[in-house]
Formats: C-alpha cells, sequence, structure tokens
C-alpha cells in the first residue's frame, strides 16, 4: 500500500480548540482526522453541485425573463 | 476593527421621488439613516436597466467595458438568436474581487447576475436569473441548507408580476421580500462577512405592478383602487427591514443605494412598425397579430437595419460582411445611421410633440466596446416610452407594454445614501454617479482603488 502523503494547514488555535472539544466522545481520534473528514464531505458535495449550465437552464431563465417582459 | 465593514442595501428601481420624498414620512428607519448620512440621486448608467446596472455599480466599469448591454445578446452572425447575460459574463473584477486581496470576505444575496452562483470569497445566494431552486443557488453549496431552514423552505427568486389579477402577487411579493429580510438578517448576524451586499428585487416588480394605483399622474391611473396603499405599505415592509439589517450591523458603514430609478410608463414605441414603414426593415409578409421579430418572414436581402425593444432600443444594421445576408455596404454604415437617427427624430407622438429620440453609438459613450454591442441604442421620450420589438400591431405607438400588464418604466436617477459611523462622510444632500460606488465602498474598507475605475470614491480620505 503506498504511504499517505501529509501536509500541514494552520487553523487559528482558538478554532483547533473548540473543534477538539467539539469532538471529545466522538471516536474522532484528532483534530486533523476530524477536519479530514469534514473537507472530504465539503468537496465531494462540491464537485457533486457543480453545475452544468445546461441548454434546458437557459430556456428555463429565457421563459422566466420572457414572462417578466425583458425578451419578447 | 470599526467602520471597516460595508453593508450595501440595494433596492433595485428605488426612485428618489418615492424612497426620499414621498414615503420617506412613513420610512423611521431610513429618515433615521439620513440623519447625518451623504445621500441624493444616484445617476445610472447607459442603459439604467437592472443588468448592466449592478455590475456597472459592483465594478466601476461602463457596460462597454463589461461587455453588458442588457439582459440578452445578439450570436454576433445571427438575425434570431441571442443568449442570455449571466454571472459568467462577469468577468472583471467586482469590489468583492477587490477586496478578498486583502483577506476580506463578502455575503452577497442575490445581486444580479449572479447565476450560476458567482464564486466569491464568502458566500452567494444567486439572483432572479436562478432557472430553479432543483439547482444549486448558493455558493458554498452546502449554504443553501441554513438558507432554507430560516427562509422556511427553497428561496424565493422573483415573482412574475405582469399578471392581470393583482391580487395573488401583493401577497407572494411581501412574502418573497419579507423571506428575503429574514435570510438576509440571519446570515448579516452570522457571517463574518466584511462587504455584505444584498439587492431587492421586489421593489422593481412592485413598481413594475402598481405603480398606477399611487400614482394621480399615471396615464391609466386608476383612483380608489384596493391597490392604492400596496406601494406604501411596500415601503414600510423594507423600512422595518433596513432598520433590523442595520441593528444586525451596527459597527458596519451602510450603503442604500439603487441601480435606476423609475417611473410612470407612457406607453410603448414599436420600432420595428416604424423601421418597416419607413423601409429599413422589409418583410416578406406583414404580420396581423402581435409578433416577434424572430418570428416576422423578415426579407433580409433587403433590409437596411432592425431592432430590438426593452427599456431601450437596440438597433442593428445588415452590415455586408458581418451579417449573413447584409445589405449596407461599410463604406455606407455611417450615413445609414445617420439617416436613421434623423428620420427617427422627425416622429410625432399622438396628440403632436417629438418623441424625444436620445441615440449613441456605443463607441461615442464607451471607452471600450466589449463583446456583442448593438450598432445604436437609443431611448425614447427620456424613458418615458418602451421601446417594443414586437410587430402586427398596425401603428407605432401602443398605450401598453407589448409583454404583458406594465405600469412604469426605468428613470436615469436611482438613490444613494451612505452613513459611516467614523464619520468619513460629509453629511448632506448631493448628486453622485453610479460609477462612485465601487470606489466609497473600497474607501470605506481601507483599501486601495486599483487604476481604471471610472468612479470617485464619495468621502473625505485626506
Amino acid at each position: 500500500m503506498p504511504k499517505r502523503r501529509y501536509t500541514t494547514i494552520s487553523i487559528p488555535i482558538p478554532l483547533y480548540e473548540r473543534v477538539k472539544k467539539m469532538i471529545e466522545g466522538t471516536g474522532f481520534s484528532s483534530v486533523s482526522d476530524y477536519v479530514t473528514y469534514v473537507l472530504r464531505e465539503l468537496v465531494a458535495s462540491y464537485e457533486e453541485s457543480k453545475l452544468d449550465f445546461t441548454r434546458e437552464d437557459e430556456e428555463r431563465i429565457k421563459r422566466r425573463l420572457r414572462a417578466l417582459g425583458y425578451l419578447d | 476593527m470599526a467602520g471597516e465593514r460595508v453593508m450595501v442595501i440595494g433596492l433595485d428601481s428605488a426612485p428618489p421621488s418615492l424612497a426620499f420624498e414621498r414615503f420617506l414620512p412613513k420610512m423611521p428607519n431610513l429618515s433615521e439613516l439620513l440623519d447625518g448620512a451623504r445621500y441624493g440621486p444616484l445617476r445610472s448608467c447607459h442603459p439604467p436597466i437592472t443588468v448592466p446596472a449592478w455590475a456597472v455599480m459592483a465594478t466601476s466599469l461602463t457596460p462597454g467595458e463589461l461587455g453588458m448591454y442588457g439582459f440578452r445578446h445578439r450570436k454576433p452572425g445571427e438575425y434570431r438568436e441571442y443568449y442570455l447575460v449571466t454571472s459568467r459574463n462577469l468577468t472583471r473584477p467586482a469590489v468583492w474581487d477587490h477586496a478578498a486581496r486583502e483577506g476580506k470576505k463578502a455575503l452577497l444575496i442575490a445581486f444580479p447576475p449572479s447565476y450560476p452562483p458567482l464564486k466569491v470569497q464568502g458566500w452567494v445566494i444567486s439572483d432572479f436569473h436562478t432557472p430553479s431552486t432543483a439547482k444549486n443557488y448558493t455558493h458554498p453549496p452546502w449554504l443553501r441548507l441554513e438558507v432554507e431552514r430560516v427562509a422556511g423552505g427553497p428561496f424565493t427568486h422573483d415573482v412574475e408580476f405582469r399578471v392581470e389579477d393583482r391580487g395573488p402577487l401583493v401577497e407572494r411579493l411581501f412574502e418573497m421580500t419579507s423571506q428575503h429580510l429574514r435570510v438576509a438578517e440571519h446570515l448579516a448576524r452570522t457571517k463574518r462577512w466584511d462587504l455584505m451586499w444584498y439587492v431587492e428585487i421586489g421593489l422593481d416588480r412592485l413598481h413594475h405592478a402598481f405603480w398606477k394605483f399611487f400614482d394621480p399622474s399615471h396615464p391609466r391611473h386608476v383612483p380608489d383602487s384596493e391597490f392604492a396603499d400596496v406601494a406604501e405599505r411596500y415601503y414600510r415592509l423594507l423600512d422595518e427591514g433596513i432598520g433590523r439589517l442595520v441593528q444586525a450591523a451596527k459597527d458596519a458603514s451602510i450603503l442604500v443605494v439603487s441601480d435606476h430609478g423609475a417611473k410612470a410608463m407612457t406607453g410603448a414605441f414599436a420600432i420595428n412598425e416604424w423601421l418597416a414603414d419607413n423601409g429599413y426593415l422589409a418583410l416578406e409578409e406583414r404580420p396581423t397579430e402581435q409578433t416577434g421579430l424572430a418570428k416576422a418572414k423578415v426579407d433580409w436581402d433587403r433590409t437596411v437595419a432592425w431592432g430590438w425593444g426593452g427599456y431601450y432600443s437596440r438597433i442593428f444594421v445588415n452590415l455586408r460582411g458581418r451579417e449573413p445576408r447584409g445589405r449596407v455596404s461599410p463604406e455606407d454604415f455611417e450615413s445609414t445611421l445617420a439617416q436613421l437617427v434623423d428620420d427617427l427624430r422627425r416622429v410625432r407622438v399622438p396628440g403632436g410633440g417629438s418623441l424625444g429620440v436620445e441615440a449613441h453609438r456605443p463607441a461615442e459613450i464607451y471607452p471600450e466596446v466589449r463583446g456583442d454591442a448593438p450598432d445604436l441604442m437609443v431611448y425614447f421620450g427620456d424613458l418615458s416610452w418602451r421601446a417594443a420589438g414586437t410587430m402586427g400591431h398596425g401603428r407605432w405607438f401602443l398605450p401598453e407594454n407589448d409583454t404583458g400588464p406594465d405600469d412604469a418604466v426605468h428613470d436615469w436617477d436611482g438613490i444613494y445614501l451612505i452613513r459611516d459611523p467614523e464619520g468619513r462622510v460629509e453629511p448632506g444632500e448631493l448628486g453622485a454617479t453610479i460609477y462612485d460606488v465601487a470606489p466609497t465602498i473600497l474607501s470605506l474598507m481601507g483599501l486601495g482603488i486599483p487604476d481604471g475605475l471610472r468612479g470617485e470614491p464619495l468621502l473625505d480620505v485626506s
């Protein structure tokens, strides 16, 4: 198994302390573990919602703008 | 540090005549803000329309430099096809991009155009260009959960106002704006923003749908209507919201601004009917019922010019070498336009009097003309007459908008108000331009003003 590679990210110490307190008793072994977990979730949600501005979307906006009288 | 956060409250289409005069006595929060503020009419851009005006305000660049001339642009080389202007056309840096370089975060709510959701350092709820709430309409995407919890459901991006039955519209309009204000206040309190910019489009919809009920000088004024007090009630709703937003950010400098003004609509001038009657637009068959130019049987080989409707008219010359069936040779291009403007200036309105034609070549009014500009931009009756692009009316002047019930048109002057808790603005009433807003925001945030902006900061920063 290839060795995982890591880098260091700085966060404010008060935020670190708040997260540390928050994850007590949750099974996360460290703030780093928790932050990695949260970021993976967020990145996945971002990628999922990355929208193609489809032709259908454009037609829908045109319909709306027409109803608003901006287009004839 | 106090005084470095800026909250911009954008009231789409608020004119000085209503916000600073007629309804001001009913607006205690706005009145209190005015006390000690610098304020006055805010001259809009060419053209004074939601798109591009908000983008102009946020960038301090002209529509020509932004390449934004309205809600839609013609596809080059196409007579009928157009494309929509969206947030993707906003490619020049806005005030939040300048601020982000200094690590400042922005919170944008319904800024036009911001769909697909603008990517900024901060938070965005996209504007009324959002096709459906089935689409992601926030940045970051997970902001949506919080928005919908506070909103009590999906964010309402707009209401359709061109309806004959105004009753249900009143309710929808008030509900939408109340929801926006609730979400804006929540985000103002919970996010660590440095620049917040919220635009309420509902006010523009109010003006279009209800102007004739409160304005006795409106050509189609309806006296003693059940809707007579809708506008006043709506302005009061806005005022309550403004009060809450200001309380949510007591340390912040506050700007209340509008992108353009509004006034009673006299009617519509059917530009393509006129062009056809004057030999500029050739038709194989004259439509007998209302028909958009895209569906009309145009004889392009014989057509000299055609027009688009809207709050202003865009005129395109059928130029040889540029258009697929161009008729006008490049050497005749300028004289054709000059002749067309001369002919337009001779038009009289029903009952006599000049139509009041103001025509501009984009290159004359913008330092740079990017994107797909029209050949000519024309205003009628100082904006009191809309331009109708449709044909088949059998006359040039229409008492109503061709695209549905509508009572209002835009006006050149919007409003601005700056209240700075640090006292960096000289209080009093003074005119300003839409280009002055972005440099003012940057100055209030303690940031440098980049080269090339078209306005000046409205504060004493000696």
